[in-house]
């Protein structure tokens, strides 16, 4: 049983572990966009965008597009280094 | 979505729908540029190529539809790239390519002279590493085709007169540049 480390808890939530998903595979991506494609609503996937920003794993910048406000989410190395540790800890499970 | 306690299949399931999901959205109007230019430098050198046959003293002239080409090309680049809700990391370098080949042309194109105005298979072998590079990353067989073809082009062209050096670069860019932006257009709708 010693080889299974922990998972992040971070990334035990679904909608967390799609979105850093989402984002790994992309420069940036806006609000909406996430939005889309996670299938979430719009006051639970801002809860946990802010969660994923405290723990440094995403950036998000706030601006506007036009009169509209824009949120931009971007990865950061550490959310990097966090998502691919969790891949490789789920990979032992199947093993 | 839910926060239940999920299976290591599920969570796999979903970092692999969710990557795709990213990947869908790769370069989509790509293929504007690929016709923008096909069709401009194309028209440019059959156009320079029959006014030299017909005997006409400044057949460069046709070339300043490439300034026109030049605006349209940027303001293009610049609106999807505000508008698209997501920017990936093969968009960025697909920009950069063409960026470094359209510094190289102006390169190019500015020493022409020293180059015994040979300049055109020069400009077909660039073309053709871009179109390359562009299919590889877009993983799409029909532009990799269309480099091929330019390469070809460039091949006959430095073989022939300059005159007919136009001629080779217009059919090169119709055939090389223009079928494959089309089944890519086809492809992103």
């Amino acid at each position: 049983m010693s080889q299974f480390q922990p998972l992040d808890p971070l990334l035990h939530s679904q909608l967390r572990l799609a979105v850093m998903s989402l984002l790994i595979g992309v420069d940036s991506a806006e609000f909406t966009f996430i939005k889309e494609k996670t299938g979430a609503t719009s006051g639970n996937l801002s809860v946990q965008l802010d969660k994923l920003e405290q723990a440094g794993y995403i950036e998000i910048e706030k601006s506007f597009k036009g009169k509209r406000p824009l949120t931009t989410c971007r990865i950061t190395k550490h959310g990097i280094n966090a998502f691919e540790t969790y891949v490789e800890n789920l990979k032992k499970y199947i093993e | 979505m839910k926060t239940e306690e999920l299976t290591t299949e599920q969570r796999l399931e979903i970092i692999t729908n969710m990557i795709g999901q990213a990947k869908q959205n790769f370069a989509k109007g790509g293929s504007f540029q690929i016709l923008l230019w096909g069709w401009v430098i194309a028209a440019a050198n059959l156009g320079h190529y029959a006014l030299e046959k017909i005997g006409y003293e400044y057949p460069y002239a046709v070339w300043l539809i490439v300034i026109p080409a030049v605006v349209v090309s940027i303001v293009q680049s610049v609106n999807m790239r505000k508008n698209s809700p997501v920017k990936s990391h093969v968009d960025k370098v697909y920009g950069q390519i063409w960026l470094a080949a359209f510094i190289v042309f102006i390169i190019v194109l500015s020493f022409m002279n020293q180059l015994n105005f040979h300049h055109n298979p020069v400009i077909l072998a660039i073309a053709g590493m871009g179109m390359y590079i562009t299919g590889n990353l877009l993983r799409f067989r029909p532009v990799i085709f269309g480099a091929v073809v330019l390469w070809v082009g460039a091949v006959l062209a430095f073989n022939l007169p300059v005159a007919e050096q136009y001629l080779v670069g217009g059919i090169s860019i119709l055939i090389g540049y223009l079928v494959p932006g089309y089944l890519l257009k086809k492809e992103e709708n």
